[in-house]
């Protein structure tokens, strides 16, 4: 980069820091209030950092971790939703890309009747469902269990349809070229089709991950046994019980947003990947 | 990737076998008792639970109880969707408004009689059980809101409405900058505090018997109006700022005994009090705190009522109240273990002697939220007298209740 | 939650048999339905049947306890028209249209900004883009706190910035009229899924374009408005129909925010300002053990999302006509 270039591109780098600023200090704030003495966290000026609110010197404590995962439940917790999201993610993807895939490429008779279908039924608003969920989810005995987060969200018609648009989009050369050598759909599908697929694949995968691990109206109605709850269930309960005492909420926010960026910086190169394949194909 | 993707989901399958595997059934012969409740507020307070638990469970061999903690806030959404699915538990905590619904439609049992003797408890918690005259359930703790007093700026806590405006107006011309006392707003839970003032000055806010709703009437208007001339020196812009009462912003707060721990651990420097709240005509306040019902799809009714009666003996019911953070409501052990509270629960166990129940009406909440809470902000926000606003919002009740006068 | 890898491309569905394809037999349609039935079985018992079961109780009268009665369309007739029972069901659309109004071009205006920007540079990108995804995966249990702390009347950082230009302090949460800006504020702020988007669109802008422009002697300004913006219409469009349903459907965030105290003021903020649709319907099935009024309105909801999205179908027909 050349001095010049370097010139040009300083007010974008201060435009980019200043909002980054305004996205980061919420985040920092929770990070502080999560690390300090529950005598500090009410200061005239905002502190954004553990300090003592007396002496100004640093501060910091586990203690609120501690507590949280132990008393607070979260440490059951969070393996819960470890637990309910290895089993649903990759299982709902799978599902999802074998749907969508016969909705781009097989031709049966009332495909395109089905999809539209699939889309309406889209619009309809969650809550809506929610009371006759239930009862499903109670006939099928999997009512305050793992298995009814699991099973009611193991398909999404959202994803089949980004999937599907994806699917749409890659050339049909290549497969043609396979079936001529012999390949069946499944081959097909497993190794052509997936592979070139990464992109979305991440992108739907990190999407339901998040929500995933954040939902908390479906297992608030589903879940009664604590042992069962998923972390935001469990931060719910904290928030709820110690209303008042920021400094065990934010601890348990913390833990629950650790694991998301630790997925975000996982993927964040396949993220890329994506862009960049999509701007080869336009 | 298809490695991997296969990896996975064989992990997956056999996860899957793994839970579907485990899961065993209790063992046949004993008896389970499922019982609801809220969350208790501390680790100890879970440490009291559980010996009450298991004290039940000696007496009682061959029986295991299951505690399912909720917290407060979710516990009604929890409720319904186990009442929809039909996995109600066999006894819990029901919210006092609720009582009078859950008893019309039989969703909960009526109290067998002779299983208790009324006597042993405070009539005023007993009360919020009934429903047509008839008790539905036990009060298991009851608790009230009252006043909060900082110290440094109210030196004698005031006991009538005019010594609280006098106080108020004194602190809020001392310092521009405090308020005078943090005004309940015209929301869910300011309309569920403003029967305890409608109480103070001889008023009341329906009589059911006769179908009559009350508070159009002077008392109310003036309960109202109160708050009205309380909000000049208490301006929003300080008491709406998050915790102005312990952060020195505001002399005084109506609240509850939960707050007083929660300002204790933040804010060890602040000297606060607690007195019953200052009343017009007659001491009075309103009752919160927790009722238990046996439900009637539940199993073991007696054995559920054995338990209810076991948490609200005079043995147990202080250590199980103050679990919850409320306050006993068997008349012996409030007698025998008043020492054992706390110097600013005296002032809410002073206010208890003078609380009233809130109406027994099945649609109280939706009353309370979407016609009182508007019309407390209608007035407050000066948008129109108190007078116009309890007029209105009485009129709109009669004609959601189907009630005349 | 959307993929930036499709954002830009159109929803067209080839047609099936248009093209001869080399080998697949009848087999093939088998193979097909064999595909969809787990997606299908779950279509048709998790959302085909719930959603019928919910048009069965929006008819009757259900309190979730007592078994549900038949009350016609009352609870419709009774909603649009009968103020007693529902006082606030008026406010609470006004209030999410407001919303949404609101809240869909300033997501999305912020969105495309950051987006821009990070696509600027090189060095630092990948820190940026994460940096800026951050609130997006914040709980929602800590959004709530965050903001009420940054909106606090005395304390607040928002007030303690704009005293810096000599704005007066505000009570952003408690003044019916501002509660609205404040809410659409948070919502952009949680930009970061659109941004992601507007990212992979601008990817998608072929450099030949923008160099043909530059040749053309467009400025950046010009070659914004002339290239980029025009470029991004199905992004944004997408970003539009999206954004709108999930607004017209926003319910955690004003639960967090207005259930300070323990969760008593649950009636959505000074005077209703804040009271969102779902936040009503909520109150009602749960609150207030209406449980087919409560369906009812989700069904109204329903009719209002297909309408707006049909609308907006049509617009984009008729841009590109």
């Amino acid at each position: 980069m050349n001095t010049a270039q370097r010139v040009r591109k300083a007010p974008i780098y201060i435009a980019l820091v200043l909002l980054t600023l305004i996205s980061v200090v919420p985040f920092v704030w929770m990070l502080a209030t999560s690390f300090k003495h529950s005598s500090d966290i009410y200061t005239k000026v905002p502190n954004l950092l553990p300090l003592d609110k007396q002496t100004g010197e640093w501060a910091a404590t586990f203690e609120n971790y501690a507590y949280v995962l132990d008393i607070g439940g979260l440490g059951q917790a969070f393996l819960n939703s470890i637990y309910v999201c290895v089993i649903l993610v990759p299982a709902k993807l799978l599902i999802d890309a074998l749907a969508a895939y016969a909705f781009a490429r097989i031709p049966f008779p009332g495909r395109d009747k089905l999809f539209v279908l699939l889309l309406t039924g889209m619009m309809v608003p969650t809550i809506t469902l929610l009371i006759p969920r239930i009862h499903v989810t109670q006939s099928l005995g999997m009512f305050d269990s793992s298995w009814g987060l699991i099973v009611p969200n193991i398909a999404s018609v959202l994803d089949i349809f980004l999937l599907r648009q994806f699917f749409l989009s890659l050339p049909v050369d290549l497969e043609e070229a396979a079936r001529i050598d012999g390949a069946s759909r499944m081959q097909i599908f497993w190794r052509i089709v997936l592979p070139l697929s990464k992109p979305v694949l991440a992108v739907v995968t990190i999407t339901s991950f998040i929500f995933h691990w954040n939902d908390l109206v479906w297992p608030l109605v589903v879940l009664n046994d604590p042992e069962l709850y998923t972390l935001p269930l469990a931060l719910q309960q904290l928030a709820s019980t110690e209303s008042g005492r920021a400094y065990y909420i934010m601890a348990g926010a913390a833990l629950a947003v650790i694991p998301v960026i630790i997925v975000l910086l996982v993927f964040q190169r396949r993220i890329m990947q994506g862009i960049a394949f999509t701007g080869l194909k336009t | 990737m298809i490695r991997r993707v296969t990896g996975t989901v064989a992990v997956a399958a056999l996860l899957a076998g793994l839970t579907a595997c485990g899961g065993s059934e209790e063992a046949a012969g004993s008896t389970t008792l499922t019982y609801w409740m809220f969350q208790d507020r501390t680790p100890q307070a879970g440490e009291v639970v559980e010996k009450i638990r298991t004290d039940f469970e000696k007496a009682n061999p061959g029986v295991t109880v299951k505690i399912v903690k909720i917290p407060k806030d979710d516990y009604n959404t929890k409720l319904g969707s186990a009442v929809a699915a039909n996995t109600v538990p066999d006894v819990g905590v029901l919210d006092q408004p609720l009582v009078a619904r859950y008893a019309m439609d039989g969703t909960i049992k009526e109290l067998p009689a002779g299983t208790v003797n009324e006597a042993d408890y405070f009539e005023g918690a007993l009360n919020t059980n009934r429903y047509n005259g008839k008790l539905y359930g036990l009060p298991v703790d009851h608790t009230a809101v009252a006043l909060f007093y900082n110290k440094k700026l109210v030196p004698t806590p005031p006991k009538t409405w005019d010594e609280l405006k006098q106080m108020s107006d004194a602190i809020h011309k001392a310092d521009p900058k405090v308020a005078g006392i943090v005004v309940p707003k015209g929301d869910g839970y300011g309309a569920w505090m403003w029967p305890g003032v409608v109480h103070g000055a001889g008023g009341e806010m329906v009589d059911e018997a006769n179908k009559k709703i009350l508070f159009d009437q002077q008392p109310a208007v003036d309960a109202l109006q109160l708050w009205v001339d309380l909000l000049p020196s208490s301006p929003r812009d300080i008491t709406d700022s998050e915790m102005a009462f312990a952060n020195g912003l505001a002399g005084m707060m109506i609240s509850g005994p939960w707050d007083v721990a929660t300002i204790k651990d933040q804010f060890p420097e602040l000297d606060f009090n607690v007195a019953p709240l200052p009343y017009k005509t007659t001491p009075a306040g309103n009752i919160g705190g927790e009722n238990a019902v046996v439900f009637s799809k539940g199993q073991n009714a007696d054995l559920a009522w054995k338990w209810l009666k076991h948490l609200t003996s005079a043995e147990n019911n202080t250590i199980y109240a103050q679990a919850l953070g409320g306050f006993p409501i068997n008349k012996a052990a409030a007698e025998r273990d008043a020492g054992s509270f706390g110097e600013q629960q005296q002032g809410f166990l002073e206010q208890l002697k003078v609380a009233h129940a809130r109406p027994a009406v099945p649609e109280w909440i939706q009353i309370n939220d979407e016609i009182i809470a508007p019309a407390i902000e209608a007035a407050l926000s000066g948008k129109v007298t108190s007078q116009q606003a309890l007029t209105d919002a009485a009129t709109k009740t009669r004609a959601l209740l189907g009630w005349n006068s | 939650m959307a993929s930036p890898v499709v954002a830009d491309r159109p929803a067209v569905t080839p047609r099936p048999g248009r093209r001869r394809r080399p080998g697949f037999g009848r087999s093939d349609r088998l193979v097909g339905y064999l595909l969809i039935t787990p997606a299908l079985i779950y279509f048709v018992v998790f959302l085909l049947y719930p959603a019928m079961a919910a048009l069965y109780y929006s008819f009757t009268d259900w309190n979730l306890r007592s078994p549900a009665s038949w009350v016609g369309l009352q609870n419709y007739s009774d909603l649009l028209f009968e103020d007693v029972k529902f006082p606030h069901f008026w406010k609470s659309v006004q209030v999410t249209v407001q919303y949404t109004l609101i809240a869909v071009p300033l997501t999305l205006i912020t969105a495309l900004g950051q987006a821009l920007l990070v696509n600027a540079i090189r060095r630092g990108s990948n820190l940026f883009r994460l940096l800026l995804f951050l609130p997006v995966v914040t709980a929602e249990a800590a959004v709530g706190a965050i903001w009420r702390w940054l909106y606090d009347p005395q304390y607040g950082l928002i007030n303690a910035i704009l005293g810096l230009f000599g704005i007066p302090k505000q009570n952003w949460l408690n003044t019916p009229e501002l509660v609205i800006p404040a809410l659409a504020f948070i919502a952009a702020w949680q930009c970061g899924i659109s941004m992601i988007i507007y990212l992979a669109g601008l990817k998608g802008i072929p450099d030949s374009i923008r160099e043909a422009a530059t040749i053309d002697g467009a400025g950046p300004v010009q070659r914004f408005w002339k290239v980029v913006v025009p470029m991004l219409r199905p992004t944004t469009f997408y970003l539009v129909v999206t954004g709108v349903i999930a607004a017209l459907q926003v319910f955690g965030l004003v639960y967090v925010i207005f259930s300070a105290g323990g969760g008593r003021s649950v009636t959505g903020g000074p005077e209703q300002s804040g009271l969102m649709y779902v936040l009503h319907l909520y109150l009602f099935a749960f609150r207030y053990d209406a449980m087919g009024a409560a369906c009812a309105m989700s069904f109204l909801l329903f009719l209002l999302i297909m309408i707006v999205t049909a609308l907006q179908f049509k617009f984009l027909k008729q841009e590109a006509a």
